[in-house]
């Protein structure tokens, strides 16, 4: 089974080479869309069905922390899974993020061997 | 010679161009840094939290395709790596920004990191920086590039 994907980060180039790094890590895409920040990618939210969402935290507009707790707010992160793939280390940032509902946390820069083992193990064995 | 804070936020750079554009830097003498290009571009950034600062890193227009390509995994003449060459270079010193701070107020601070900006310079104002105390300057692929760090206070 294959799985629907929204990458959002303000950079163009950060979502290609996400994008890149999932085929390099084989995982089944079946679709895939873009946002250049919480707001656009709310939007894209609000018209298709997503599986997985990777999210980046600094963004304009609105940012990833915003995005989640509207997501929380509307029931999303009950289907959805979210993983914040950010450029910050702290523990203390990463707590709080799993608190409002996200499933997993990548350090950039990211290799494929890292995104496999996160979307095989939040997403499970059944859709990968 | 590099103070402590300057070697350390260097090693973090090489390792992040190192990871992320297969690139390889080393600390080069200021002394034989003469500028030999015409134009620059400088990325900045701020960041907030139990301490405020800033990092700014500045490399040779000419060297922005090659970063991008290198990110992206394209060749340096694909229009892609042209088009995102200003993106990449943010996405650097983003990248180096968030691993700086790590490594030198620990896992638990929690910072806020403002979005990269870009700029140009010239030759002139990037012997400015070259002059400034808190400027290292670093060779990747035989490039002389600079980073600015004023780690407690905003430039």
């Amino acid at each position: 089974m294959s799985l629907t994907v929204l990458i959002v980060d303000d950079s163009a180039t950060v979502r290609a080479v996400i994008a890149k790094t999932l085929h390099l890590a084989e995982v089944p895409v079946a679709h895939s869309y873009e946002a250049a920040n919480g707001k656009e990618a709310l939007d894209i939210l609000a018209e298709h069905d997503v599986d997985l969402l990777f999210s980046d935290i600094n963004m304009p507009v609105m940012n990833g922390v915003e995005m989640i707790e509207q997501m929380s707010t509307r029931g999303l992160l009950e289907r959805i899974r979210v993983v914040v793939v950010s450029t910050e280390g702290s523990s203390t940032r990463i707590e709080q993020l799993k608190s409002k509902g996200v499933s997993a946390y990548l350090r950039k820069p990211v290799t494929p061997e890292t995104i496999r083992k996160v979307v095989h193990h939040i997403m499970g064995a059944q859709k990968c | 010679m590099l103070t402590e804070q300057s070697q350390l936020v260097a090693q973090v750079f090489c390792e992040v161009m190192e990871k992320l554009a297969f690139m390889f830097g080393e600390p080069a003498d200021k002394q034989r840094s003469a500028p030999p290009e015409s134009a620059y571009i400088q990325t900045k950034m701020t960041y907030t939290g139990q301490t405020s600062g800033m990092l700014a890193l500045t490399v040779p227009a000419s060297l922005c395709p090659q970063i991008a390509a290198n990110v992206l995994g394209i060749d340096p003449d694909d229009d892609r790596a042209v088009a995102s060459s200003l993106d990449a270079l943010k996405e650097v010193l983003n990248v180096t920004c968030g691993h700086v701070l790590t490594a030198l107020a620990g896992e638990t601070p929690v910072f806020d990191l403002s979005v990269p900006g870009t700029s140009t310079l010239d030759a002139g104002q990037w012997t400015d920086l070259l002059e400034r105390p808190d400027t290292v300057a670093l060779s990747v692929d035989d490039n002389v590039v600079l980073l600015q760090f004023a780690h407690g206070r905003q430039a």
